[in-house]
């Protein structure tokens, strides 16, 4: 019996070397190259008409901007209108990345803590630089909430700075930890009914529950690909709204 | 959505628990001395390698992105939102246009109406004046002829008076002569009735 964790295993495509360094292409560089290619592929391709009215296909690609583009404006103002592109780069390629993992026989980047650490960690470490630059030594007024009585400020500035730093784990986690539950439980249900299967006999037909069961949980899965997708580059704008505005 | 929030919280403790395995398969990873048994995902030696093609990728897909993709969209939804906007102020304006043509169309339609007004006005004085002199010609040629008769009945009957006078100054002289036998005269006599005709008028009166 396969473990239901065995399918987020690295595995070697094949060997690549770029100046003595090893760059092995494996599945999981295959999905984050195909997240960027289907997604600038489609994109691409769908804008082609560039036609004032727009039909199916660029009418999609257009609500993809607009929902983006709304979410920035909405959340971080005119002052984020620079960031933009990076963030709908951003939900591009994470919700690519976690709508191509629903595939069967594919692989989920974003299940990667790595990835999605590395990803948050650049967002964190971009935003508090981007608010330094702003801010200067103001930014650190941003720990200090305004209003309190004074005998709580220490300890206040003390939960603010750990919630401050908590944010790339967090964001991090949550999409990480949000993939794995997913894929690991389709995998579950899927050996369950492997399992009921290879009882034989009047069993094969009970089989068929935790299939039915499968077709809801992608169906949820596709759910919450999206809602991560969308939580995961709406908390960024957050943190990006902080950093320029300072609450 | 009573079956999607159980299935999200299941999920939620499934993650929770096999965020657990993975602190525990750390341990146990460390334990066995580099053998891998829990989580694939803490297998740090594929993390560099992961990190270099997120890199790559990442960035190349940031390039297309900023480069082709958004500015495309952004110029046909710029674009559309012209056209629209052109439309909506040619619309304005047509409407505007509308506006004054029927105001001048109303203003005209006025004017013919005040001018049939004072049309039918005037056909109705004229009318009118017309009937009036009608009537003022006829009153007139009625009251001429109404003077003429009473003209003439006046001269007939003074005629007639005066031949009453003479009758009565006759018929004395006749009276006196068979009465008394003496003659009077036509004057004398006529002289008599008429202060006889003067004071019966007079008593009349």
């Amino acid at each position: 019996m396969h473990s239901p964790v065995e399918q987020f295993a690295i595995k070697v495509l094949f060997a690549l070397n770029l100046f003595g360094f090893d760059i092995q292409f494996t599945n999981s560089a295959l999905f984050m190259v195909l997240a960027v290619l289907v997604s600038a592929t489609f994109l691409y391709f769908a804008m082609a008409p560039a036609a004032t009215v727009p039909g199916r296909m660029q009418g999609l690609a257009e609500m993809l901007y607009e929902f983006v583009s709304d979410m920035v404006r909405s959340n971080v103002g005119s002052e984020g209108r620079p960031y933009f592109p990076f963030v709908f780069t951003l939900f591009v390629f994470v919700l690519f990345s976690n709508l191509l993992g629903l595939i069967p026989y594919s692989y989920t980047t974003t299940s990667q803590i790595i990835v999605t650490f590395a990803m948050a960690m650049f967002i964190f470490i971009g935003v508090t630089l981007i608010a330094l630059f702003k801010h200067g030594l103001h930014f650190f007024s941003f720990f200090v909430p305004a209003g309190a009585p004074k005998v709580l400020i220490p300890f206040l500035v003390l939960i603010e700075v750990i919630s401050y730093f908590v944010r790339p784990v967090s964001l991090s986690v949550r999409l990480f930890a949000n993939m794995l539950a997913g894929h690991t439980m389709l995998k579950v249900f899927g050996g369950l009914a492997v399992m009921i299967a290879s009882a034989g006999g009047v069993f094969v037909a009970g089989s068929i529950l935790p299939l039915v069961a499968i077709i809801g949980l992608t169906g949820l899965e596709i759910l919450v690909a999206v809602l991560q997708a969308y939580v995961f580059t709406i908390l960024t704008c957050m943190y990006l709204n902080d950093a320029l505005h300072l609450h | 959505m009573t079956l999607v929030r159980v299935m999200m919280t299941f999920r939620k403790y499934l993650a929770f628990g096999l965020i657990g395995l993975m602190t525990g398969g750390t341990t146990s990873v460390l334990a066995a001395g580099g053998e891998a048994t829990g989580l694939p995902q803490l297998d740090i030696t594929t993390w560099p390698n992961q990190l270099f093609w997120l890199v790559v990728t990442f960035g190349i897909g940031y390039i297309i992105m900023s480069r082709m993709i958004t500015p495309r969209i952004g110029n046909v939804i710029e674009q559309r939102g012209r056209t629209i906007q052109d439309d909506l102020n040619r619309a304005k304006e047509a409407e505007a246009e509308a506006q004054t043509m029927k105001a001048e169309f109303e203003a005209s339609l006025d004017d013919a109406r005040a001018k049939a007004a004072d049309a039918a006005q005037k056909a109705m004085s004229e009318a009118k004046a017309k009937a009036e002199e009608a009537e003022a010609d006829l009153s007139a040629k009625l009251a001429k002829k109404t003077k003429t008769a009473e003209t003439k009945l006046a001269k007939i009957r003074d005629e007639a008076l005066a031949n009453i006078n003479e009758v009565a100054s006759e018929v004395t002289q006749d009276a006196v002569k068979a009465v008394t036998g003496m003659t009077v005269t036509k004057a004398e006599a006529t002289k008599s009735v008429a202060k006889l005709a003067k004071l019966g008028a007079g008593q009349e009166a």
